[in-house]
């Protein structure tokens, strides 16, 4: 038997290899957050300036402005970014519109969450018949075209806040009642679930304690990734004339509004289709990001 | 329902392959779907009919405007047949659907099947021409993308893409007019040329509105077919048999991958037609298109339930056959449904 | 060193030149030196090679067997340079003289599907279901011959016989999905040899047939082995099928070689307890083939560090502290046999 000392080089290997996966560790940590923080900063932003720059800062009401001051250019005294054909200060209609725009899309998305996702859950929960019926329902909201649906019924219901939330709760409720249907669908055949059905805990108990617990973070994910889509359509149908009805702001009105100059001044039209912009994007890499968390672990 | 045979082309190899389809288990599949769509339209239809005619307000005072006696707008409404109890409208309204009188337009009176046929090949060649288009720019830029994943061009795509997903529509072509119309004023911003007055015209008048719908397509197309290519590159068994052979590259990406994902992309583009209804729908409004969008909203705004049921009732056909055309093509195109699986 | 496996006479190429070069007896046809190969995963490392070394003749077969996980798939594809881009691969690999480790892609592709070739293990999956079987013949040919179209179906067509698929003609135009398993793997052969390559590696080539279709493909192998006077390299979790094709036979476990010898020489003495614990469950008449292999409890070891003992100490029974200590070199312990283990079985072991 050869009693030969092991071999040299396999010790240097490992302590290359192992100095040289700290760096890029370090780095790869680094960068990786930074897909999070990014788009979250900026929406921090967004919300701050929306919410809470009209409280500290006093700045001019977004309506009923004085039409002597009607068109002023950007960078104007007491009006940082000008104000519009009727003379209102264009930046506090882009932060109020804001405010309107985000509090319907959460609205939105949190009736969608609660409703859809209880919805979704049920008919997994209890299956057979009224399952299919359930999701025989949700295909039809799904097969519809969508923003027609919502133009009906925010034209029947006339155009309010309120009633833009309900036309677009429209689209959250199957869409987040499909997702929880599946991932409760997958809990269902899990152990502890199994056990909690044979021991005879009532239904409703199981879905509070077992299921929703289970199914929420990945139901949250889902409905930040959606809020950029809510805000593309609670914009849509403002810009259509079906939603926050004027003049009180919100961007996809101040767009549909702006539009009838633009020629004149495109500006009243860029900068709210900016506001929209970068919200809908930091909301979707948001999203993006945290999915790719998600699939990762 | 399931043995209606549609007549595809003359070609012999596809009727051949047709032929063989329609004996293969992907037909009664196909028959399944149809006889499922058919509850899900006529759910759509209900929804209609109760979201139009439940809600307050109605067409007649619409019509007539604010100032209408009481009596004036009761008169017109049993001109109109509107002060039958909803349900008999509603089952008249669906026994003209069967037997193909969609009514005529409580505003102008008109048959909806005429308002349709007017609109209709409008809105048809602007949705082709925002698909066709986009798909000309996704392949090139997919294949590039997908040939050096994480490379310069590859994480171009994917910026393209995201901001693409972004940015409303409405947002995107009014970007569009405000560079093209007002401050490099080379193209139309409103108004359309129809194709009888020359084609030039027709497809300048399209420009832009098609743009604007096929810039966001684009996106979603071609983030779906760069991702599908970069999976089939690392996973598929077939891809690295090709590269055993000795094959290029390229050649790999597109004789292997490529013709795989093609699939994959018509799917995609049947099942996301749904999607570009609600897009025209502004596009047409925002460049005076006379399509079926800016037909719908003109009849959504005033209470023309007849029009707006035609219509819906046409989109939600357009959306459930074009997913069983989609179905039907993968049939006819691919192989492995072509000939049935033969487990031997 | 080989004084087995005398190089198979050539009896017919499909090509018709039955004179390739003769297997030179002082230049090996495949020389691996220190194959080390680890992947990115994460901020991890796998070491899924490490190590590897061997050669082999012209028209020889060499066996390489070891349980799932092994690296026998990653060692093989290193060769060619088919693996993906989180892999780093360090070492030599000559082929006929030159040097394949380091080539670029473009250099590499002269020598893959012409030099060396290689059949997978799930014909299904590594067939184009999209593209008519003999055109994945033809593009193999007419990557590396300068046939026309019509020379090159011909061709595909003759090997499609070689491979003594029935009516090759009519196969031809046939897709994947209209074949059988066996079918198919079949075609894979056809592609693999559409260049006569030197070198043909098997890479559990049969390990997804049944097991009437894989004794027939494991003929049909060492048939054309013969025929076209090529190397084979077969890989397998199977000792038992080494022990009746291979002229020597590598064992591997945890990325490295542990033991390797001529198969006379292995069968007869083996020394390592894991090649012993492979022998035992050569699979038997009752039990149903390729389930997965209960070699010895326990499972092979995570490749994300590198042990410093043997890897195979935690499911050794004859494990003891110098085991856990320090790892056992692998060398030539008697003429032609190596292994790596501080306490190898003694003579005895089943023959
Ligand atoms: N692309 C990869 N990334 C990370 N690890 C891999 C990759 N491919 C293979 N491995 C690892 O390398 C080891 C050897 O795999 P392989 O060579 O396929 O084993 P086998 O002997 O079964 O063919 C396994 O542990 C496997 O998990
Ligand atoms: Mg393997």
């Amino acid at each position: 038997m050869a009693s030969v000392p092991p071999e040299a080089p396999e010790r240097p290997m490992l302590e290359t290899a192992g100095a040289a996966a700290v760096s890029p560790r370090r780095r790869r940590g680094w960068v990786r957050s930074l897909d999070v923080a990014i788009p979250a900063g900026v929406l921090a932003l967004v919300l701050g300036a929306c919410f809470l720059w009209p409280i500290v800062a006093s700045i001019p009401p977004p309506t009923g402005g004085d039409v002597l001051e009607s068109n002023l250019p950007p960078l104007s005294p007491g009006h940082v970014l000008g104000t519009d054909p009727v003379g209102n200060d264009i930046l506090s209609r882009l932060l109020h519109g804001g405010q309107a725009s985000i509090q319907i899309a959460v609205a939105v998305q949190g009736i969608g969450l609660v409703l859809g996702g209880s919805l979704g859950a049920f008919a997994a929960y209890v299956g057979g018949i009224l399952d299919a019926v359930i999701m025989r329902c949700l295909d039809v909201l799904i097969a519809f075209p969508s923003l027609v649906l919502a133009l009906a019924i925010a034209q029947s219901l006339g155009p309010s806040k309120v009633n833009t939330i309900w036309a677009l709760t429209f689209f959250s409720i199957p869409a987040i009642a499909r997702i929880s249907r599946a991932a409760t669908l997958r809990l269902r055949e899990q152990p502890f679930m199994v056990a909690a059905r044979l021991s005879g805990t009532k239904m409703w108990r199981v879905l509070v304690r077992h299921i929703a617990p289970n199914i929420l973070p990945q139901l949250v994910t889902f409905g930040l990734l959606g809020m950029g889509i809510i805000i593309i359509l609670e914009g849509a149908l403002s810009f259509l004339g079906l939603g926050v009805p004027p003049p009180a702001p919100s961007w996809g009105n101040m767009i549909f509004i702006g539009q009838q100059s633009i020629s004149a001044y495109p500006r009243l039209v860029l900068m709210p289709c900016a506001f929209l912009f970068v919200t809908v994007l930091s909301f979707n890499l948001l999203g993006e990001a945290l999915r790719a968390r998600w699939s990762a672990q | 329902m399931s043995t209606s045979t549609p007549a595809l082309g003359a070609d012999r190899r596809v009727s051949h392959g047709l032929a063989r389809a329609l004996r293969s288990p992907s037909l009664r599949l196909i028959g399944r779907r149809l006889a499922a769509a058919i509850p899900v339209l006529w759910g759509v239809t209900l929804l209609t009919f109760l979201v139009l005619n439940i809600m307050p307000g109605s067409a007649a005072q619409q019509l007539l405007g604010a100032d209408a006696t009481p009596e004036q707008v009761r008169q017109l409404e049993a001109e109109l047949n509107l002060d039958q109890p909803a349900w008999v409208r509603y089952w008249e309204w669906l026994q003209g659907v069967v037997t193909g009188d969609l009514g005529n337009s409580i505003a102008s009176g008109q048959p909806v099947t005429t308002i349709i046929g007017q609109r209709l090949p409008v809105s048809v060649e602007l949705v082709l021409c925002a698909i066709i288009v986009s798909l000309a720019f996704t392949v090139p830029l997919a294949l590039m993308a997908a040939r050096r994943p994480n490379g310069i061009v590859d994480r171009l795509s994917m910026v393209l893409s995201m901001t693409g997903l972004s940015i409303a529509n409405y947002v995107f072509a009014l970007v569009l007019v405000v560079v093209f119309a007002v401050i490099f004023p080379v193209l139309p911003a409103i108004g359309f040329v129809p194709l009888s007055d020359g084609l030039l015209g027709n497809l300048r008048s399209l420009i832009l509105p098609a743009i604007a719908i096929g810039f966001p397509l684009f996106c979603f197309y071609t983030r779906f077919l760069r991702g599908d290519l970069v999976e089939q590159m690392r996973g598929e068994d077939y891809v690295v048999t090709a590269k055993a052979k000795g094959v290029g590259p390229w050649r790999v990406l597109i004789r292997h991958a490529f013709r795989n994902s093609l699939f994959g992309l018509l799917t995609i583009v049947g099942l996301n037609l749904g999607t570009l209804i609600g897009a025209t729908v502004i596009i047409e409004q925002i460049f005076a298109l006379p399509g079926i969008g800016q037909e719908l909203l003109q009849a959504i705004n005033n209470r023309d339930a007849v029009v707006v049921q035609a219509i819906v009732l046409l989109l939600a056909v357009v959306v459930v056959v074009a997913n069983l055309i989609t179905d039907l093509l993968y049939a006819v195109l691919d192989p492995r449904i072509r000939y049935g699986q033969r487990s031997a | 060193m080989s004084t087995y496996g005398a190089p198979h006479s050539a009896a017919a190429s499909v090509s018709g030149d039955g004179s390739r070069p003769s297997p030179s007896t002082t230049m090996p046809l495949l020389e691996v030196r220190d194959l080390w190969v680890r992947f990115r995963q994460g901020d991890r490392q796998v070491w899924a090679v490490n190590g590897l070394s061997y050669e082999l003749f012209g028209g020889q077969t060499l066996a390489i067997i070891g349980e799932s996980g092994s690296g026998k798939t990653v060692s093989s594809r290193a060769l060619m340079g088919l693996l993906p881009e989180t892999a780093t691969v360090t070492g030599s690999a000559r082929f006929d003289g030159e040097e394949l480790l380091g080539l670029s892609d473009q250099e590499m592709r002269q020598h893959r599907g012409a030099d060396l070739a290689m059949v997978f293990q799930d014909p299904t999956r590594s067939l184009n279901p999209t593209m008519r079987v003999g055109n994945q013949i033809t593009e193999a040919i007419r990557t590396h011959l300068p046939l026309d179209r019509r020379a090159a179906r011909e061709r595909a067509i003759e090997l499609l016989r070689l491979v003594r698929l029935p009516s090759p003609r009519q196969r031809f135009f046939e897709y994947p999905h209209q074949l059988s398993g066996g079918m198919r793997q079949r075609v894979m052969i056809a592609i693999a040899l559409a260049a006569d390559p030197k070198l043909l590696i098997a890479d559990e080539a049969t390990s997804s047939l049944d097991v009437t279709t894989q004794a027939q493909i494991m003929e049909l192998l060492l048939d054309l082995q013969g025929q076209l006077g090529m190397a084979l390299i077969m890989i397998s979790h199977d000792l038992g099928l080494a022990a009746s094709f291979a002229d020597e036979v590598i064992v591997m476990y945890a990325g490295r070689a542990v033991e390797r010898a001529s198969t006379h020489q292995l069968f007869a003495h083996v020394r390592m307890p894991y090649t012993e614990a492979l022998l035992e469950a050569i699979p038997r008449i009752e039990r149903p083939s390729h389930s997965p292999l209960p070699v010895t409890p326990g499972r092979p070891p995570d490749l994300t560090t590198l042990p410093v003992g043997c890897p195979f100490e935690p499911r050794c029974s004859r494990a003891r502290d110098t085991c856990r200590e320090t790892s056992p070199p692998f060398e030539e312990q008697e003429p032609g046999h190596w292994w790596a283990c501080w306490y190898p079985c003694d003579d005895g072991g089943s023959g």
